[in-house]
């Protein structure tokens, strides 16, 4: 951890930088939604531009989580509290897509994988 | 006592006492907002009707990004002064952050506020209108109209206010006798008030009478009515004398002393008369559980709970009477036939006869048995005198009223009906949604259309929107008109820049959103090239379409050029053809749930973040002095919640406002 007054000096630079990648990033997300030429995959939004807006998303709050609340040099403890939370967090979300294995909506384990297949569901209703 | 830890690091893990508490916190925050944005996941997926793609303005979110992620770097900055020992230089980056949070909140504030403005409606054939509603005010003559803003309304409302009163002042003039008893049915005290305006989306009812449930009426409604009422110098009362009963003894007697109905009759005619003379109409007990209500009733919720104890009282007497009386016949019932199975029975044990017995006089003509069950009164109805036009909103009707229905019917219950013969007050007015229209979405038409295997184009173009019946569908014709030809360029373009695939299939085409959703973009844009003589196609056409910087909260229709241009043509919805209307709230549809939960709590713990860090800068000055490195450890804890809070926002804003 960067503790001494030297080392803090020198990580402000660092800082600066980040903050200023940061800003880049948010340019280039909405540069990719919204510059016609700069659209990727089919015309307007698609699968692909969500992929890419959640990974420039992902990156940066990498960075800010790196960098700005110091977790590229953390104590153990910090990150196993961390990696609890997100895997609690993504539980959740797999609760959630529990209530898409409904056999009676999305079809039984025989005919169906009795998971959400938005398709077949469009096709049914 | 000196806390352990607070500078100098733990043995077991290293970390100060409250990094261990920030994480924890943190980590349960993961979850809290991992659960919300799993929420939104789903709720899109599943989402049975066209979900709103990059509906928000970009610009504000936008800035807000860069204010969020210059606060991080600032308060890192704060910290850095501070292990720096840094006093001066610490206050000035911590002022920042929080003057940065301070600007998030304010344009977070200016976003809400245009939603807030913002009308919907859903019209009955799925078609989506977006746009600012109108306002209207009543006018002394009883009409009804509508203006595009509120100052409008409100100053129309003010004139014809005062030249009402000047009229009726002339009037008491000229007929100098009459002058204090008569005024045109206006005291020389209450004159004529120009109401508030309010917006044109409400539905206008003018009663002749008004039944009120007395168990169901609801009370804020009610005293709308009245407040309403009494601003237009109405009155609502009973129009006979009413008597309402909730016990057998003043109903019917007693059991051993039965009341015919004419003796009931008469001791009601015997009690209006006292009740006539007696100066205090308010006491209108009678008997134990029973009310009289005489004519000329002012309307009160009061009132109505009174008379609803009353049926209350009444019900239960009756359950209880029916009760008994059921008894009694299985008990004769079993004597008679004693060895039949009850099955068998139940056909001879019933209870009508016994209750609706009403009297039974014998030959002397006394009478020998009266009702055991009192008729209960459900329902108050009142005069609406002189009938005046009242605002009742949406939300507060049962099914949306037709002219022909003569008569509306709210969710409590109750009947607001019109009257009948030709003076008489005519019920519905015409209340149409009035707005300035800045989108239109026809992608639920489509989507309607597809699944019942019709053409979607047809669809569109057979809707109420663009029919006859819309007296202002030639305006919508002409730019959709408009929309389809810019539509087919756009579908030419793609092909010429990306071409056909091996089958022949363009590989890229338009949108659905492009397709069906008129944006206000769009309205501008013909607009424009409508005042310039331009059409899809020509040269310059599309220079002309506002950039997605333009319009900072939306569609901003207090703007000079649009207004000037007539961009946002105005529309009529009848009362009837409305399925939905809303504000951009969370009742609109799960997008603006989501979205309004998600913002609105992340708004939360930025002003709580504030907060805390406003302490660290403004009383913190003593512990700097005592010991800097404890305050140090205290403000990177806080930055930590700050950095957080700046990361949940880094996905909000794509998930938002870019997907």
């Amino acid at each position: 951890m960067s503790d001494t007054p030297e080392e803090i000096k020198k990580a402000q630079k660092k800082y600066l930088l980040i903050g200023l990648i940061l800003f880049v990033f948010t340019v280039v997300t909405v540069a990719v939604a919204t510059v016609p030429w700069l659209d990727f995959g089919e015309h307007g939004f698609d699968a692909r531009d969500a992929t890419i807006g959640l990974v420039i998303a992902t990156i940066k709050a990498s960075l800010v989580g790196a960098i700005f609340m110091h977790l590229s040099h953390e104590k153990k403890t910090i990150y196993v509290l961390i990696v609890i939370g997100i895997l609690m967090g993504i539980s959740l979300m797999g609760l959630t897509g529990w209530a898409f294995q409904d056999p009676i909506e999305y079809g039984n384990s025989v005919e169906g994988d009795g998971f959400f297949n938005p398709e077949e569901t469009v096709k049914q209703h | 006592m000196e806390i352990p830890h607070t500078v100098t690091p733990r043995k077991d893990n290293g970390l100060f006492n409250a990094k261990v508490g920030i994480w924890l916190f943190l980590a349960s925050e993961v979850m809290l907002f991992g659960g919300l944005f799993s929420a939104y996941v789903f709720m899109r997926i599943y989402a049975d009707y066209p979900w709103p793609e990059r509906a928000l303005p970009i610009v504000p979110g936008l800035i807000n990004t860069f204010v969020l992620i210059g606060s991080s770097v600032t308060v890192v900055f704060a910290w850095a002064s501070l292990k720096m020992r840094q006093w001066r230089r610490f206050q000035i980056f911590m002022a920042i952050t929080i003057a940065c949070a301070g600007i998030f909140m304010v344009l977070k504030a200016i976003e809400y506020k245009a939603k807030w403005d913002h009308q919907a409606v859903r019209v009955d054939d799925f078609t989506i209108v977006e746009g600012h509603v109108h306002y209207a005010t009543i006018l002394s003559n009883g009409k009804v109209e509508h203006f595009h803003t509120k100052k409008e309304a409100q100053e129309a409302g003010e004139k014809d206010a005062e030249t009402a009163n000047k009229v009726a002042e002339e009037k008491v003039t000229t007929a100098p006798k009459k002058k204090d008893e008569e005024f045109d049915g206006l005291g020389k005290a209450d004159l004529w008030k120009a109401g508030k305006p309010f917006k044109a989306n409400v539905v206008l009812f003018k009663p002749e009478t008004i039944d009120f449930s007395v168990v169901r009426a609801h009370e804020s409604w009610v005293n709308a009515m009245l407040e309403q009422a009494e601003k237009r110098k109405s009155r609502l009362v009973t129009a006979r004398d009413l008597f309402i009963y909730g016990d057998i003894e003043d109903y019917s007697g007693t059991e051993s002393e039965p009341m015919s109905s004419k003796a009931r009759a008469e001791q009601e005619a015997q009690l209006v008369k006292k009740f006539a003379m007696a100066d205090e109409k308010k006491d209108r007990k009678f008997g134990q559980n029973s009310l009289f209500i005489p004519a000329g009733t002012l309307l009160s919720y009061t009132l109505l709970e009174e008379a609803g104890k009353v049926f209350v009282a009444g019900r239960a007497h009756n359950a209880a009477t029916r009760t008994t009386i059921l008894k009694e016949n299985w008990k004769k019932v079993k004597e008679k036939w004693p060895g039949d199975k009850y099955w068998e029975q139940a056909s001879e044990a019933r209870i009508d006869a016994a209750t609706q017995l009403d009297e039974q006089v014998d030959e002397a003509g006394n009478c020998s048995a009266g009702s055991k069950v009192v008729s209960l009164v459900s329902t108050l109805s009142f005069k609406m005198d002189p009938p005046q036009p009242l605002i009742i909103k949406r939300s507060w009707i049962k099914r949306p009223v037709k002219e022909q229905d003569g008569k509306a019917e709210l969710r409590d219950d109750t009947s607001l009906n019109a009257g009948e013969g030709e003076d008489a007050a005519p019920g519905l007015l015409e209340s149409p949604l009035a707005l300035s229209v800045d989108a239109i979405d026809f992608r639920w038409v489509a989507q309607k259309a597809e699944e019942a295997g019709n053409d979607p184009m047809e669809m569109i173009e057979q809707s109420w929107i663009f029919s006859k019946a819309n007296k202002n569908g030639s305006t919508y014709r002409k730019i959709w008109k408009v929309h389809k030809k810019r539509i087919g360029q756009l579908e030419q373009s793609l092909i010429d820049k990306y071409g056909k695939d091996e089958e022949g299939k363009p590989r890229r085409v338009a949108t659905e959103t492009d397709r069906y959703r008129v944006t206000w973009q769009d309205f501008v844009h013909y607009a424009r090239a409508e005042h310039d003589a331009l059409m899809p196609g020509d040269s310059g056409f599309d220079d002309l379409r506002p950039k997605f910087w333009n319009g900072f909260a939306g569609p901003n229709h207090k703007d000079e050029e649009i207004h000037k241009l007539h961009a946002f043509p105005e529309l009529e919805i009848p009362h009837h053809k409305v399925s939905l209307q809303s504000m951009f709230t969370p009742k609109w549809n799960t997008y603006y749930a989501i979205y309004f939960t998600l913002t609105g709590l992340h708004g939360l713990h930025v002003i709580g973040g504030a907060i805390v860090l406003s302490y660290y800068l403004f009383f913190s000055k003593g512990l700097y002095r005592r010991n800097p490195e404890w305050l140090a450890n205290r403000v990177e804890v806080g930055g930590l919640f700050w950095h957080f809070v700046d990361l949940v926002w880094i996905f909000l804003f794509p998930i938002l406002y870019l997907m």
